[in-house]
């Protein structure tokens, strides 16, 4: 078959392409006031949002690479990739290259290689073609079997260390299992014990991730230290009000008091010169990107891509929880960012191929066979 | 399973809710967050970020000037370089302060001991003065780093400097850094602020200092200032014209260099000083950092004593000098008329005591004016006894003794006029009849500063007023009070000491000079009590301790212009020899050197 058939273009759905395009310039726009700052004669701007374009052509080829092939094809090597994943995380601790004091990547070359954000992909593919075996709750022998595969690629990451992508791999998954549903006993049962196991999680955190809780609850015990990220958050934000400061207007980044503004806390920046209006703007096309997904995931071929839908949902959606959260000082701070409106190289590409995928899925909801 | 034969499965229904269940909880939580902290904490945020970005300072200003005058310049303000930090843009204090002290060699305990005794009084976004004076190197090396080390800021303020160093020092006294107690007390003050702490910089303080400005200034996170917007300027402190000649207050200082002693000039007329030399000195200049504990010690220590205010603090036996004052108690008590004479056969017995005139030959008959020209101590003795220490010490308290001039200047001493009340006190003793003799040539217990010599002998050729000293150009004359002694009896006096210059036998023919009136008395006061050994001795043999101080009162006329000149040399050993040269150099340069200049 041509890639271009007809049919395809028609049934894909252009409305999350748009809404992906969309944000993406919006992040491009953000990111060119985030980047700059005052100086005594007018303003520097740094070339981050050339960068970010430059990434998000890449990014576009990708995804376009990813709505090439038919996404059944991805059940079929799911195990082999599930199997490449596991051995390229465990080459990390032997020959990773180590940055900023986490051996977290691998050196290719022309350039370095995350294994755990291919991870990420590798449990969406994983888990969706664990659970669309079937669309019963989940009881307690599947449930085991689904963490448990997905827990050797998150244990590999968290132990790198890199809690975060971990983290963010398990929430994937776990994304996915609620979406399949459970067995209403199971789930009265991870109710009551789920909770009890957060404390323990404090046992195997590492100082600073302690402190960045510490300070969270009270920003003010710091305010230079752990707390100042999220008072210069909250400050810039605020001081957007209604309408923002405009434009290549805000001062809590302009004048750098606010930090990691054009990666983890560009919405920050967006917040102060948008205002509530921007805000709200861009918080509604992300629910509508979000809502997207769960168009396709409903009107999918077969489960395999509603549950790859959904794994890219949730992939989405916590990412967009968390940042948003963090930002807004709701949550302490995680280094995770926002999608589309961070800056950041991989995370652009990752994403966008992602957006590829789940259109791969809304293309191929009528066809069942092909020549 | 083959690819395509995938059954036709819904999807999960209540897996399609609860994604949907999510995008409108994210939306109503994230929703209601920006509206809390945009529109309902809108307000509280913006002011944040106004203060975040938006800072006030001082400027500080410039002090007043200091001149002769003439006009000439004395002290004037210089761009200095202080190290201050911003604890508000600080990260890391600890390393901070290490890092300053590796660039300025300051140690780290002194650092932080200056840090936490300032950071009460200074606000954290203002920047506290770590290292009031950098060298240019040291202000290198910190603005090409600055980027490293946010909250480190080269502050540039004016620094006093005085043109003329040491010869000045005992007039302008000198600044250096305020101190705790003067911070507490003067809410003016900031940490780090160069404050008056000695001479004309401390009494004219308030006059000096000016009203700092203050400057709001767009800063970035590093504390970097952007724009500027000043919102009071400073005002500079008072300029103030001082009445010092500085061509003549060089002089003095030339002529007393290596010795130790004193000269003031005054204008008999009006108090003026013009010249107030003493020697010998210290730099002013270096008060302004602050001395180190050694150098301070070094200096204070110092035996030479260059801290002394020689013409205000050290206090003196006037030796004849004294004699004008107690030929005019004579006077005013009518225990001595002008034709009267007394015979000096070189000494006179007070019981078992024999006092000594001064010449061992003695005098033979001596009169009121023969016994100044001449210098005659028999004369004295005998005035002396018949005086007593109530009359004595009356006149000479009313002669302007025993208290401070007044003079602008602090910690200025009063001298000593003994009373028979002060002696009990002192010792426990009645007063003896032989320290009335002492007393009469001004000796014993007799203490005086030269500026009490020089308004003295002032109130001798202006009618009579006491007059305060005064440096400041311009200030009116101020009447403290008068001489007892009518105009008749001041001008017998005044004859005598005109005589004293012009006369064959006078003791102060040095000063003569064609076409000016100079009248002169010379002094020799005894440091310790002559013993028959130090008598035997050499002038060049004795001890440089023991040898005599030697004085020089005189004035001198010409037309309207009359000056009264005072020389003091410590250990100078006779008034003529000893500090009479300097004071002929002085009457020179007013009326020679100065003249042909102009």
């Amino acid at each position: 078959m041509s890639p271009i058939d007809r049919r395809l273009l028609i049934h894909m759905n252009w409305f999350l392409l748009g809404l992906a395009a969309m944000l993406f310039f919006v992040g491009v726009l953000n990111l060119y006031s985030a980047s700059g700052f005052r100086l005594e004669q007018g303003m520097s701007v740094s070339s981050f949002y050339q960068k970010q374009l430059i990434w998000g052509l890449m990014g576009f080829a990708g995804m376009i690479t990813f709505m090439l092939f038919d996404y059944r094809h991805l059940r079929t090597i799911a195990w082999p990739l599930f199997w490449v994943t596991v051995i390229l995380l465990a080459c990390v601790p032997v020959i990773g290259k180590t940055i900023y004091g986490a051996r977290r990547w691998l050196d290719l070359g022309f350039f370095n290689f995350q294994p755990s954000e291919m991870a990420k992909i590798t449990i969406l593919v994983i888990g969706a073609k664990i659970l669309s075996r079937s669309s019963d709750p989940l009881n307690i022998k599947n449930l085991a079997y689904v963490v448990g595969v997905g827990l050797i690629p998150a244990g590999m990451v968290i132990s790198q260390p890199d809690l975060g992508s971990g983290l963010n791999i398990l929430l994937i998954l776990g994304g996915m299992i609620l979406y399949r549903g459970l067995t209403p006993k199971l789930f009265k049962t991870l109710a009551v014990v789920g909770p009890c196991l957060i404390p323990l999680g404090w046992l195997f955190m590492h100082d600073y991730q302690k402190r960045r809780v510490i300070s969270f609850m009270n920003p003010a015990s710091d305010p230079l230290g752990a707390g100042y990220h999220i008072i210069q958050s909250e400050i810039a934000i605020g001081s957007g009000r209604v309408w923002g400061k405009g434009f290549l207007g805000g001062t809590q980044s302009q004048l750098r008091f606010l930090p990691e503004k054009h990666t983890d806390f560009a919405i920050a920046v967006f917040g102060e010169e948008w205002g509530f209006a921007g805000a709200m703007a861009l918080l509604s096309l992300f629910c509508v990107f979000l809502y997207q997904m769960v168009v396709t995931a409903r009107e999918a071929k077969d489960l395999f891509g509603s549950y790859l839908a959904a794994g890219v949902f949730f992939y989405f959606f916590w990412q967009i929880l968390i940042n948003m959260g963090m930002v807004l000082g709701l949550m302490p701070v995680v280094g995770i960012p926002l999608p589309f409106i961070s800056y950041g190289g991989s995370g652009t590409v990752v994403n966008l191929c992602l957006v590829g995928l789940v259109l791969n899925v809304s293309m191929r909801r009528y066809v069942f066979k092909q020549g | 399973m083959s690819l395509y034969e995938s059954k036709t499965q819904q999807p999960p229904k209540n897996g399609l809710l609860l994604l949907q269940g999510l995008i409108l909880l994210l939306f109503c939580i994230f929703a209601l967050r920006f509206w809390y902290l945009q529109i309902h904490k809108g307000e509280y945020f913006s002011e944040q970020a106004r203060n975040n970005q938006l800072r006030q300072d001082s400027l500080y200003a410039p002090r007043g000037l200091i001149r002769d005058r003439n006009g000439e310049l004395l002290a004037v303000n210089e761009p200095a370089y202080a190290l201050g930090i911003v604890r508000e843009d600080c990260k890391d204090l600890d390393a901070t302060l290490k890092t300053v002290s590796q660039w300025t060699g300051v140690d780290l305990a002194k650092l932080k001991k200056v840090f936490k005794k300032s950071r009460r009084r200074v606000k954290p976004f203002e920047p506290l003065i770590l290292v009031p004076n950098l060298t240019f190197e040291q202000v290198a090396v910190i603005e090409a780093n600055s980027l490293h080390w946010p909250g480190l800021e080269v502050v540039v303020r004016p620094r006093r400097k005085y043109l003329q160093g040491p010869l000045l020092s005992h007039v302008l006294g000198y600044v250096s850094e305020v101190d705790e107690a003067e911070l507490e007390n003067d809410s003016e003050l900031a940490v780090g602020d160069y404050v008056g702490k000695q001479g004309l910089e401390y009494v004219l303080e308030k006059r000096f200092r000016g009203v700092k400005g203050r400057r709001q200034s767009e800063v970035d996170a590093t504390g970097r200032r952007l724009k500027q917007r000043i919102l009071n300027p400073p005002a500079a402190g008072e300029d103030i014209d001082l009445s010092i000649d500085l061509g003549l207050q060089e002089l003095g200082g030339k002529l007393l260099e290596g010795k130790a002693g004193a000269v003031v000039v005054m204008n008999p007329d009006n108090g003026q000083i013009l010249a107030f030399v003493s020697a010998p000195s210290y730099d002013n200049n270096a008060f302004t950092d602050g001395l180190s504990q050694k150098e301070w010690v070094a200096l204070r220590d110092d035996p030479r004593t260059p801290l002394q205010n020689r013409v205000i603090q050290s206090v003196y036996p006037p030796g004849s000098v004294f004699k004008m004052t107690i030929a005019g108690a004579g006077l005013y008590y009518g225990m001595v008329k002008p034709e009267d004479t007394v015979y000096c056969p070189g000494h006179m017995q007070l019981g078992k005591y024999v006092f000594r005139c001064w010449k061992k030959g003695g005098h033979g008959e001596t009169g009121l004016e023969k016994s100044l020209v001449e210098s005659c101590d028999v004369y004295y003795y005998k005035l002396g006894k018949k005086l007593g220490v109530d009359r004595m010490s009356e006149y000479a308290l009313a002669a302007g003794y025993g208290k401070p001039t007044g003079i602008a200047l602090p910690h200025e001493k009063s001298g000593l006029i003994p009373t028979r009340k002060w002696k009990k006190r002192r010792y426990g003793e009645i007063w003896h009849p032989g320290e009335n003799l002492n007393f009469s040539i001004g000796q014993g217990y007799t203490l005086v500063t030269p500026l009490q010599v020089a308004r003295s002998i002032s109130s001798l050729i202006n009618g009579g007023r006491l007059l305060r000293p005064q440096l400041l150009a311009g200030e009116p004359a101020e009447e403290q009070g008068v001489l007892p002694i009518n105009e008749k009896q001041r001008e017998i006096i005044r004859n005598a000491m005109i005589e004293t210059v012009d006369g064959p036998r006078g003791t102060a023919r040095r000063l003569r000079m064609k076409g000016v009136v100079v009248g002169g008395k010379t002094g020799t006061a005894q440091v310790v009590k002559l013993t028959d050994e130090l008598k035997k001795m050499k002038d060049e043999d004795i001890p440089y301790k023991y040898r005599d101080h030697a004085w020089m009162a005189s004035f001198a006329e010409k037309g309207t212009e009359r000056y009264v000149v005072v020389c003091m040399v410590e250990h100078g050993l006779h008034g003529s020899s000893g500090a009479g040269p300097v004071v002929k150099a002085i009457y020179d340069y007013i009326f020679k050197e100065k003249k042909e200049k102009k």
